[in-house]
């Protein structure tokens, strides 16, 4: 996702769990010398180091980890808005609070090509899932994305429409 | 003028030179030109103007350029020149200076300072420490001479100031410090300064180029304004940033050629410390354009007769010292974000902002070679392009634990059936493998062997060992 904003300046990584592996951000296209990776486990801390960050990198992926306040992240939300900086915030457990994120993109579904019973190798994800939010303009859309694990992920045309959930009042 | 207090000021309008009059008046390089006049009510004041100043200085460059090939012009009034070749060629360094010197003198005049040094740092600062008497400073101990320096000399003002605060007040006691201590505790900066204290201030790794990204414009008919010619490197400047943007390389020196129409040819080269920008090469481009044709009105030199009918623009050193910039990356930017990832590291400490280089191994784990942001970029141990058999293939894994967890899979004929997720049973879809590796059987590790296995959940990279699987990997 932020393959594209590592054109302009060092993408940052908060890695909550230090799970990240950078051979999958280089294959997506990040050079090495463009991702940086900032380990913070702690929910005080982060919340100070994600508000740090954004006022001087270009884009920042951030796992969420438990026990950081929703107001937190709310500020942290605002802060990003200000500063005109993609976020993608992604909770290592439970979900973000509503109405915080401008794009929520949810998996429904991950299948895998290129596997058999004991032959060949992972080559291909398709990805179906929701994208909600202030972004959708309240319709939510499900979208299906193929992933060859390469730089470029390629939506798929048949793109599937869900109606709008109406409210009955 | 040489009788009354006179500054210069740039297009931020602050004082960027001054005579000894004006210091003494008080006005100081940075001042406002309005603080400046006020200090100073009787003070002469003129506008820079670098194209002037390029004209100016390019008798001097062509009477070095007439001795040692390949002038790096860093700015006007200050050019580098490689002194190895010529130094074989006239026999001795002192034989070299002392022409140099007669030729800079023969067209310019006395004013003209040489410093002769290893390393463009610790020439320039040679050529400070040359006087008008004693115009030509030649360094014959480097190490000795570098360690003399003032810290002042880093050019840095904040940093200098920590280090006197810290008791070092010259680059001899920077360099005794051990690099890894100054890169910790003073970040890229520390990192430049230790480079400079110890005479390597060129960049150690320049990336090699592709030869075929000069690019190049012929005119018919041959251009004879400058405004012409400006407008005409505006563009070529535009399709070699273009060009270099695509192969993610910057340029730190422009080799300017331009042909005339007389068949004659004039290659200059100009050097920026910083990467050059579309507007920093097209403004060098029109600056030396202007030198030569001014050079040609005034002095009588060869100029660009009859027009101008072909101009070449070659990059060159593209090393990506310090933070690598993107073209369209300002400097400013790049401030923020160093300050940004300093205050960081500030709070979660220096082992939690990290950055990774590629190395060889079989395993997604060992293919990774981290080393803290702001150090030195470390050389890999283990060779990335060398073939590492029984290595698991691309897509790697987002997301690997630090240490193998114990992973729940069911087997029937030795096939995974069945994957234990949180409290569920997930059915496995799909699974490749074995790749098997073979441990360090001289510590007492066993083979292994390494599978995907895909449910509807996800992709995961387990290891099979002893009988029990891990989980090593999620491709997330």
């Amino acid at each position: 996702m932020l393959a594209r904003r590592a054109g302009a300046g060092p993408v940052v990584y908060l890695d909550a769990r230090g799970w990240l592996c950078p051979p999958a951000a280089w294959e997506a296209g990040i050079a090495p010398e463009r991702l940086i990776v900032v380990r913070c486990s702690d929910p005080v801390h982060w919340a100070r180091v994600a508000a740090t960050l954004l006022e001087g990198i270009p884009g920042l992926y951030a796992e969420v980890p438990r026990g950081v306040k929703d107001a937190q992240l709310r500020k942290l939300a605002a802060l990003a808005r200000s500063r005109r900086v993609p976020v993608v915030l992604r909770p290592v457990r439970g979900e973000l609070p509503s109405g915080l994120a401008h794009l929520r993109l949810e998996a429904r579904e991950v299948r895998w090509d290129g596997t058999d019973a004991g032959h060949g190798r992972l080559q291909q994800r398709r990805l179906i899932f929701e994208a909600s939010g202030k972004a959708m303009r309240g319709m939510a859309q499900t979208i299906e994305v193929e992933d060859h694990g390469a730089d470029a992920v390629r939506l798929v045309p048949r793109l599937a429409v869900t109606p709008a959930r109406r409210v009955v009042g | 003028m040489s009788d009354s207090p006179c500054q210069a000021v740039g297009d931020d309008n602050r004082v960027i030179a001054l005579n000894s009059l004006a210091a003494d008046a008080g006005i100081q390089i940075g001042m406002r030109r309005r603080e400046a006049e006020a200090v100073c009510p009787v003070v002469f004041t003129v506008v820079a103007d670098p194209g002037a100043d390029a004209a100016r200085f390019e008798p001097v460059v062509t009477a070095i350029e007439d001795l040692i090939p390949r002038v790096e012009v860093v700015a006007p009034g200050l050019a580098l020149a490689p002194v190895t070749g010529a130094v074989r060629y006239f026999g001795s360094e002192e034989t070299l200076v002392a022409r140099a010197a007669k030729e800079v003198d023969a067209r310019t005049g006395p004013g003209y300072r040489l410093g002769l040094a290893a390393g463009p740092f610790a020439a320039r600062r040679a050529a400070d420490l040359a006087t008008a008497e004693d115009p030509i400073y030649v360094v014959t101990d480097d190490t000795a001479f570098l360690g003399s320096l003032d810290i002042a000399t880093l050019g840095k003002e904040e940093l200098a100031a920590t280090f006197r605060w810290l008791g070092i007040t010259t680059l001899g006691e920077l360099s005794r410090l051990p690099r890894e201590a100054i890169v910790s505790r003073f970040g890229p900066d520390g990192l430049a300064a230790h480079r400079l204290a110890h005479g390597d201030d060129r960049p150690a790794y320049p990336r090699q180029i592709p030869p075929n990204l000069a690019v190049e414009d012929r005119f018919v008919p041959p251009l004879e304004s400058l405004e012409q010619a400006a407008f005409e490197a505006r563009g070529l400047a535009n399709r070699l940033m273009t060009e270099l943007d695509e192969h993610g390389v910057a340029p730190h020196r422009v080799e300017i050629e331009a042909e005339a129409d007389d068949g004659s040819i004039r290659v200059r080269t100009w050097r920026s410390s910083d990467p050059f920008t579309e507007e920093a090469v097209a403004e060098r481009v029109r600056w030396q354009l202007r030198a030569w044709l001014d050079h040609s009105r005034f002095r009588s030199g060869p100029g660009i007769r009859g027009g101008l009918v072909r101009l070449r623009i070659a990059p060159a050193d593209v090393s990506g010292e310090g933070r690598q910039l993107a073209l369209h990356e300002d400097a400013r930017s790049a401030a923020e974000a160093d300050r940004a990832l300093t205050q960081t590291q500030a709070i979660v400490g220096m082992d939690g902002v990290l950055q990774a280089i590629p190395q060889g191994g079989r395993d997604p784990i060992e293919r990774v070679a981290w080393y803290r942001w702001g150090d030195e970029v470390p050389q890999p141990e283990r060779d990335p392009a060398a073939p590492w058999p029984g290595q698991t293939p691309s897509p790697s894994p987002a997301l690997v634990p630090p240490e193998p967890v114990p992973l729940e899979v069911e087997w029937e004929a030795g096939m995974p059936v069945r994957v234990r997720l949180g409290s569920r049973w997930e059915p496995v879809l799909s699974w490749a493998g074995p790749w098997r590796r073979v441990g360090r059987w001289w510590q007492g590790e066993g083979p292994g062997d390494r599978y995907q296995i895909v449910t509807s959940a996800g992709a995961f990279l387990c290891e099979v060992n002893n009988d029990r699987t891990f989980l090593t990997g999620v491709y997330d």
